[in-house]
């Protein structure tokens, strides 16, 4: 087979597999809601108080912006699991039998990423043609103006996503949760790369180009106009300024040229990627540091071998004790003790001392420098809570435990109550201070807090079945509402004010409400639905 | 104890029949299921082990629907599926203590279950690695060792034998015989010797079907004056292969000697066998799928 017909056909059936499954309809559905949530003015871009009439330069120009802002985050936990798939299934080790090169087969998966995030994209862009329609506030439809940003800020902006998942999962220690926390900063870097860096060409989403399209538009046509320019989500009243009139992106060679660089670059980083691939060879992917696996293969190869075998292999007859009362003793606890332990299996020591050092510092410092280290406390365990309600589908234990008795009412509560704990001592050093100096509301707000994390950290993992989904939302959550101390986004209470005890309530139900879907699904999912 | 399978019928989305109206009733003893791939052979298994619910039908555990009351059986039931993994940070001990907890025994009856099921499986002395770095075989024999773990009354065990060494099949076949005193043991596998080495009943099944049931010796007199010997130059291998079921050939000096089943004498020269457990399947599969065992097509 030549090697671009290998390409093409590693790229179309990767594409084939992770397109007909249920979660990409999802996703496709998703994107025609992001539409819907334009149409109707819950997303806009906005100029100060205002924004221009649905033409089909300022709707091609908003959605684009929506496409290539969001769809990059979200885009990276869609697509991050094309070689993983490879790896869980087994197929990795037939590709990498085959005559296909580490660079040919990296491109072949980076093709059907992008070609994955293009036809959300192409959902998208539909989705804005009919928008421009309905809302009828210009019936002429301008193809390229409308099309154009989609083509060349999109796409790039889905390419360099596209390509950074290909990295991410070649590179070891980016594989797993980490990479996907890391991912969240980096997205949020390169929204603000073009202002941090002074440079407006640093700017792989597309926005300065848009901003410095419009700008002598609304300058030349809005009286009192001071340059304001956001996409945002709200509900609040936008005024429609029909006089404004902007034809769409005039798209310059330098303009182009710019886009081309970032698409060239999100093939260069597919390239490096071939350089980290191990091509599914267990002994190219050690570090030099051996995990606790790879100690326990080495031990295994050693025991394995003919001596050891025939000396202990003739074993004598075992007998096996009847087990008569043993069954249904009292093993409710028995389960969480299990649960805790296997959540917390595998970490290493300065995870531990990190963890130690996070819960001495929030008893002695001051109570508001605590809170602080609250916010980065309950950061820390997030690749713990991501596992809830995703082992079993991870590590293929499913068959096992969903035949044990009793796995609703005392496995899966075990799960959650092992995440609770594990919440409530990261952030033990801050309650301790609030009981002390009877802070009380403030008290009921971390302990919702403290619920509604492994709550959503269970549910999360038990209806999508993998871990990304919990790390790209808590990340996103984490980042806007503790960190940025949004109020109501804040589950730790500390941004709230007087309105602590009203959101604490809130996230209790929320906790309660998650708790419950878990259940819901869990219970299906045990009737072998 | 009395395992009650009612006209089973289970289908998956896309109208894909894997049971239909399967029926049994099992008593105490080795039930060898046997069947070709695709027969539907893991789906009854998962139906048996409350994985999964039949679409129509119901089973009974002793008077209890399963589908109803799934936990009457899962605290009795012992279950090994085809394909099930492993927690790979955990050592063989505290992953068999984790399935012990969540099976509802208790501390103490769990450590000394779990001492003797490692002794029993040969894995003492690697008891205390993570089983990330287990070979296949290894793993596969801490499976067995949790399928034991609450000294169940029924033990549901889907290709146990699958990357075992000859040593340790052995030592799991005999196993199985000792086990099946006073409970129910369904083996599913592809292997007859498996089957032969162990069952007091033996189930076929294909194409969703059950196509018979009945013990070991009864399965073998069906074929019995229907097995032969005939030795043909390699070049008429194919023409005897068309005419007759053949089960096995061997290459010799003066020619191929193959074991073809037919019901009556196949050449002149044909010399008649013993029938096999492996015969006895080939010739009543061949039967259900309407070919006789002379190898004529119906």
């Amino acid at each position: 087979m030549s090697s671009p017909r290998a390409v093409f056909a590693l790229a179309l059936g990767d594409f084939r597999e992770r397109s007909r499954r249920y979660s990409f309809l999802v996703t496709l559905l998703l994107a025609s809601y992001l539409g819907y949530l334009a149409a109707t003015g819950k997303v806009s871009l906005r100029l100060g108080e205002y924004r221009g009439l649905y033409t089909s330069a300022w709707v091609g120009a908003m959605m684009s912006l929506i496409t290539t802002s969001f769809l990059s985050l979200i885009g990276f936990y869609i697509v991050k699991n094309a070689v993983q798939c490879d790896r869980q299934t087994g197929v990795g080790e037939i590709l990498a039998s085959a005559p296909l090169s580490r660079t040919f087969y990296v491109v072949g998966k980076f093709i059907s990423n992008l070609a994955l995030l293009a036809s959300i994209v192409g959902v998208i862009a539909l989705s804005a043609v009919a928008m421009q329609l309905l809302a009828a506030e210009d019936r002429v439809i301008h193809l390229w103006a409308l099309l154009s940003p989609f083509l060349l800020l999109s796409l790039p902006a889905m390419a360099l996503t596209a390509a950074l998942a290909i990295l991410f999962e070649t590179v070891q220690w980016l594989r797993g949760g980490f990479g996907n926390v890391a991912w969240f900063f980096l997205w949020a870097l390169g929204l603000s790369l073009p202002r941090t860096s002074g440079i407006p060409q640093c700017d792989p989403f597309g926005l300065q180009t848009v901003f410095h399209s419009i700008m002598p538009a609304a300058r030349a046509s809005i009286p009192g106009y001071e340059g304001g320019f956001s996409l945002t989500f709200a509900n609040t009243p936008i005024q429609v300024f029909r006089g404004f009139h902007w034809d769409g992106i005039t798209w310059t060679s330098a303009e182009f040229s710019l886009r081309i660089i970032w698409f060239a670059l999100a093939l260069a980083l597919v390239l490096l990627s071939a350089a980290f691939f191990d091509r599914f060879d267990p002994a190219r992917s050690q570090s030099p540091w051996p995990s606790k696996q790879e100690v326990a293969a080495k031990v295994a190869a050693e025991i394995l071998s003919p001596s050891y075998t025939a000396e202990t292999a003739t074993g004598a007859r075992i007998h096996l004790t009847p087990l008569t009362h043993a069954l249904h003793g009292s093993p409710c606890g028995r389960i969480f003790i299990a649960e805790l332990r296997l959540a917390v299996k595998g970490l290493r020591w300065w995870w531990y001392a990190v963890a130690a050092g996070l819960i001495v510092a929030q008893c002695f410092a001051p109570l508001n420098v605590s809170r602080g280290l609250l916010t980065a406390a309950w950061i820390w365990p997030i690749l713990i809570w991501s596992t809830a309600g995703t082992r079993e589908v991870r590590f293929g234990t499913q068959q096992l435990l969903f035949s044990c008795p009793g796995i609703l009412g005392r496995q899966l509560p075990a799960a959650w109550l092992a995440g609770v704990t594990i919440t409530f001592l990261l952030g033990a050093g801050v309650a301790l201070r609030l009981a002390m100096s009877g802070q009380a509301t403030a008290l009921l707000a971390w302990t919702a807090g403290a619920l509604f994390v492994p709550s959503l950290a269970l549910a999360s993992g038990v209806w999508t079945g993998t871990s990304r989904f919990f790390e790209g939302l808590y990340t996103a959550l984490w980042y806007v509402g503790p960190l940025n101390r949004v109020p109501g986004l804040d589950f730790t209470g500390a941004a709230s004010g007087a309105r602590t005890a009203r959101f604490a309530w809130m996230y209790l139900v929320i906790a309660a409400g998650l708790l419950a879907a878990a259940f819901a699904r869990r219970a299906r999912q045990l009737r072998g639905i | 104890m009395e395992l009650i399978i009612e006209n089973v019928t289970k289908v998956y989305r896309g109208n894909v029949i894997a049971l239909r109206d399967f029926a049994l009733a099992l008593g105490p003893g080795v039930l060898g299921l046997l069947g070709p791939n695709g027969a539907g052979k893991s789906t009854l298994m998962r139906i048996l082990a409350t994985i999964t619910r039949p679409t129509r039908g119901r089973v009974v555990w002793n008077g209890t629907d399963i589908a109803r009351k799934p936990d009457a059986l899962r605290r009795v039931l012992g279950y090994l599926p085809q394909d099930f993994g492993i927690y790979p940070n955990l050592t063989a001990i505290e992953f068999l203590d984790y399935l012990a907890a969540v099976k509802g025994l208790d501390a103490r009856s769990a450590r000394k279950r779990i001492d003797e099921l490692l002794a029993l499986v040969n894995l003492t002395d690697r008891a205390r690695r993570p089983l990330g770095g287990y070979s296949g075989g290894m793993r596969q024999r801490i499976g067995i060792a949790q399928a034991l773990l609450n000294d169940p009354k029924l033990l549901i065990v889907d290709e146990p034998t699958a990357g075992l060494d000859p040593e340790e099949r052995v030592r799991f076949r005999n196993l199985l015989s000792e086990l099946s005193g006073e409970r129910i043991v369904i083996l599913s596998t592809h292997i007859v010797s498996d089957v032969e080495a162990v069952a007091s009943e033996i189930t076929l099944i294909a194409q969703g079907q059950l196509v018979t049931h009945g013990r070991p010796e009864t399965l073998l007199s069906g074929v019995a004056g229907k097995v032969w010997e005939v030795v043909v130059p390699s070049a008429e291998l194919s023409a005897v292969r068309q005419k007759h079921v053949v089960s096995s050939t061997t290459h010799r000096s003066d020619g191929v000697h193959a074991r073809v089943l037919a019901d009556a004498k196949p050449t002149p020269t044909a010399r008649s066998l013993e029938p096999t457990l492996e015969d006895a399947y080939l010739a009543t599969l061949g039967a259900s799928r309407g070919m006789a065992v002379s190898g004529a097509a119906v």
